[in-house]
């Protein structure tokens, strides 16, 4: 895995390796192409982002789990003035809370492959990886319309 | 518990400001001392320095000895920042008011400051998506205006709130900020008509419906009971205090349109003041978005679960209404310097009670008054109950 290519400060994206976080199989797993989480198995709260104990029970049996990878827009919005440096040629670009099959998860997400004014809350959506540009993986949404 | 009053205010002039982190802190230090009747800077014992993000706005840290240093007190008991993001100002006066109640502090200066408008735009949008879960929601693009975006798209969708019914609380704090000479947007006039077609920032919010990056500072004098009246002949009294929390990452967040966690800390403030959303005549509340208050008074108890747009459209969060909230000009007349906002909607109850403010915003007979700052996506609620007697 590579290291960012711009100073920490001004880098969004976590960083992935094993020798910075407890959950690189996380990012293992986005590689994959495989979106995961943690589990407990003690009381079988699933949790996110990916824990490294249980938050609901302080125990570390957990286990990791696939999220579905397709879903559907809960709420979106898109960045259309006030961009984060870092981020200023993604004008209009869609974010949004999108809701995993059945798994009662709802994690918030850029939104790929429409523009605003096309999406309606309900729409599909399905899970993909991009790379960051430096050697890194992450994930977003793509919209299946 | 001692009894805790607050005594003393003072302002810098907000907006975009040609000062520094630590003139703007001057010029509300040198206000408040000129309000304190026989104030000494020897008196002062303890200083709390709300700043949200002063490392990456000013590159300073280790700020309260600076602030103390800036304001001429030499703090013996406490002195510390106290950093919560957009409730740093009113978390820094509940800090105050812990330190007096407990005996341990008996004079305490909360002050608030925040310097927003740096060179690059761009520098300090992206300093506000580390309030949001960094890595796995500000990664995406989640500040706040996307996010509170989603909470007015939701709740449109749920109780069928308008964006003209958004901009009437836009039209509101705006007129009264034009009776606040240290509002950002003091002698600006906004028209209905022009907020419902300005320039979108994130959809359905457009820029009238979203406060300021702005700068800007306050601070307020507390005192323990038995010291009250050396300092003023009418203070603000602490009723009631509360603080609530029940998530970060978004994800986690059980509703976007109810905010369970206001209504556990309004539930707090109103079982230990002994009163209830009914007789509340006046609130601060924080207006990051004009959505936000929307659901504020929904959550507060001021109305029903939905009706919130309504009662706004109705006039009832305005002069002649059956509560007027932000009568200062809240945060999108007055602007919002993180630190420094719940410092402001402080001193703004502190001038309603000793009927200071101008005629038209005074909410004549007021006899309490609460103040509410949310901080990051709606994650944390604190509050604040004053009452005009002890
Ligand atoms: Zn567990």
């Amino acid at each position: 895995m590579s290291a960012p290519s711009k100073p920490y400060l001004l880098d969004f994206y976590p960083l992935e390796d094993e020798k910075q976080t407890r959950i690189a199989p996380f990012f293992a797993h986005l590689r994959a192409g495989r979106l995961t989480t943690t589990k407990c198995e003690a009381d079988s709260s699933v949790h996110w982002p990916p824990r490294v104990t249980c938050p609901l029970c302080h125990g570390n049996r957990l286990v990791w789990v696939d999220l579905p990878k397709e879903g559907k827009l809960y709420a979106f919005s898109a960045l259309v003035l006030g961009l984060p440096m870092g981020m200023e040629g993604d004008a209009g670009a869609v974010v949004g809370m999108v809701e995993l099959g059945n798994s009662g998860v709802r994690i918030f997400s850029r939104i790929r492959g429409r523009k605003y004014e096309d999406l309606r809350v309900g729409d599909p959506v399905e899970f993909e990886t991009y790379d960051t540009g430096d050697g890194r993986v992450f994930y977003r949404f793509v919209s299946k319309l | 518990m001692r009894k805790v009053a607050l005594v003393a205010g003072g302002l810098s002039t907000w907006g975009i400001r040609p000062a520094t982190w630590g003139e703007l802190l001057q010029e509300a230090g040198q206000e408040l001392f000129a309000n304190a009747r026989n104030l000494d800077a020897k008196d002062v014992d303890s200083l709390f320095v709300g700043a949200a993000q002063p490392e990456r706005l000013a590159f300073q840290s280790h700020v309260a000895p600076m602030a103390a240093e800036l304001l001429g007190v030499r703090p013996s008991r406490f002195v510390r920042r106290v950093e919560l993001a957009c409730a740093s100002g009113q978390t820094a006066i509940q800090d105050a008011y812990v330190a007096i109640a407990s005996g341990l502090s008996d004079v305490a200066l909360a002050v608030g400051v925040e310097k927003m408008n740096l060179p690059s735009m761009a520098e300090a949008t992206t300093s506000m998506a580390n309030v949001l879960d960094r890595a796995w929601d500000g990664v995406h693009g989640g500040t706040a205006p996307p996010f509170f975006a989603m909470v007015a798209q939701r709740h449109m969708m749920e109780y069928g709130t308008t964006a003209e019914q958004m901009a009437t609380v836009s039209v509101k704090n705006h007129r009264f900020a034009n009776s606040n000479p240290k509002a950002q947007f003091y002698a600006k006039t906004f028209a209905k008509e022009k907020l419902l077609t300005g320039p979108m920032v994130s959809p359905p919010l457009r820029i009238g419906d979203c406060s300021s990056m702005t700068d800007g500072a306050g601070a307020v004098l507390l005192v323990g009971e038995e010291l009250a009246s050396k300092y003023t002949d009418t203070p603000a009294w602490v009723a009631a205090t509360s603080q609530y929390t029940d998530f970060h990452n978004l994800a986690n967040m059980a509703s976007l349109t109810e905010w369970t966690g206001l209504r556990r800390a309004a539930q707090d403030l109103y079982a230990r003041g002994r009163t209830d959303a009914a007789h509340i005549p006046l609130a601060e509340v924080h207006d990051c978005f004009t959505i936000s208050e929307i659901v504020e008074y929904e959550d507060l108890g001021f109305c029903p679960k939905g009706a919130g747009g309504k009662f706004a459209a109705e006039g009832q969060s305005d002069l002649g209404g059956s509560v007027v909230v932000n009568p200062r000009g809240g945060l999108l007349g007055c602007g919002h310097p993180l630190g420094a906002t719940g410092i402001g909607q402080a001193v703004e109850v502190l001038g309603q009670f000793q009927s200071t403010v101008p005629a038209a915003r005074l909410v004549k007979g007021a006899s309490q008054a609460l103040t509410h700052n949310l901080s990051g996506s709606a994650n944390v609620h604190t509050l604040t109950l004053y009452r005009r007697e002890s």
